[in-house]
């Protein structure tokens, strides 16, 4: 496989894993300040946790392959355009509300992440 | 006779209400959520690199092995084993915080990673930092702070 695909995937499905998190532990509300084991021990029953944890699997051996072949130095900035994916699908699928100061801070998360990686 | 008791139930919320501000303050929110956060960040920095101090040992040894035993190796190594754990307990603080937050104000947090390693690798093992990192760690904070500000109106 392009190793560049590789890097892509990765930085996609690891992006899509957030989204399963979250739709999957949104459905379950506690009362209150921290949740029960109860809680903890539905989460093992949710599909969504499921597809969460062997998205993380599968984004995190992409990476490792992707990383076998191209610098470290031009592969970790780009990880940074998964949070842009995450804000983009958590409004068009979770219906998350994303204030413009959110993107803007983004953005400058973004660009502090490039100045560590080309430093 | 229970009236005296029902009163004072009644009064519980009254101070309890007083203790949280309706209006949104100034300054950055630090919920449990926002410790949560960082908690997660620490504890897999902290994972990662236990986890690589107990595969450099490791893997000084096991070259030859088959891949099967060399993963056994790596997993008897106490190092590796309790980086493992380490890492698991910061992904439980992740998953609570993704309950109590948006994952569009969460995910960006995360690259404070990034600013811990370089911190973590500054004050462990001496390594220098750059002049144009020392520049990228302050705008990621600029930009944390920045997202911080974004975060939603919630009840905790």
């Amino acid at each position: 496989m392009n190793s560049l695909w590789a890097l892509w995937a990765s930085i996609a499905i690891g992006g899509l894993a957030q989204i399963f998190l979250k739709r999957g532990v949104s459905g379950r509300i506690y009362f209150s300040r921290l949740p029960s084991f109860a809680w903890w021990k539905g989460l093992l029953w949710s599909g969504w946790l499921w597809a969460w944890g062997i998205s993380f699997v599968i984004a995190t051996g992409l990476w490792l392959i992707a990383l076998s072949r191209i610098p470290i130095s031009y592969a970790f900035p780009l990880l940074s355009s998964s949070y842009i994916l995450v804000a983009v699908l958590s409004k068009w699928v979770l219906n998350e509300s994303v204030p413009a100061a959110r993107w803007l801070a983004m953005a400058v998360i973004c660009a502090g992440v490039i100045l560590i990686a080309v430093a | 006779m229970d009236i005296p008791s029902i009163s004072k139930l009644q009064e519980a919320p009254v101070i309890l209400e007083t203790k949280i501000p309706s209006k949104p303050r100034a300054g950055l929110r630090v919920g449990l959520a926002e410790l949560a956060l960082l908690g997660s960040i620490v504890f897999a920095a902290s994972g990662h690199l236990l986890i690589k101090e107990g595969l450099n040992v490791a893997a000084s040894g096991t070259l030859h092995e088959p891949i099967g035993l060399r993963i056994l190796a790596y997993l008897g190594q106490p190092s590796v084993f309790l980086g493992l754990c380490v890492y698991g307990i910061g992904t439980l603080a992740w998953i609570f915080a993704v309950s109590k937050r948006e994952i569009s104000y969460l995910f960006p947090l995360t690259a404070l990673n990034y600013v811990v390693v370089a911190l973590g690798g500054r004050l462990l093992f001496g390594e220098s930092i750059p002049l144009k990192r020392w520049a990228g760690i302050l705008v990621v904070v600029c930009g944390v702070i920045l997202m911080n500000q974004s975060s939603e109106e919630r009840t905790e």
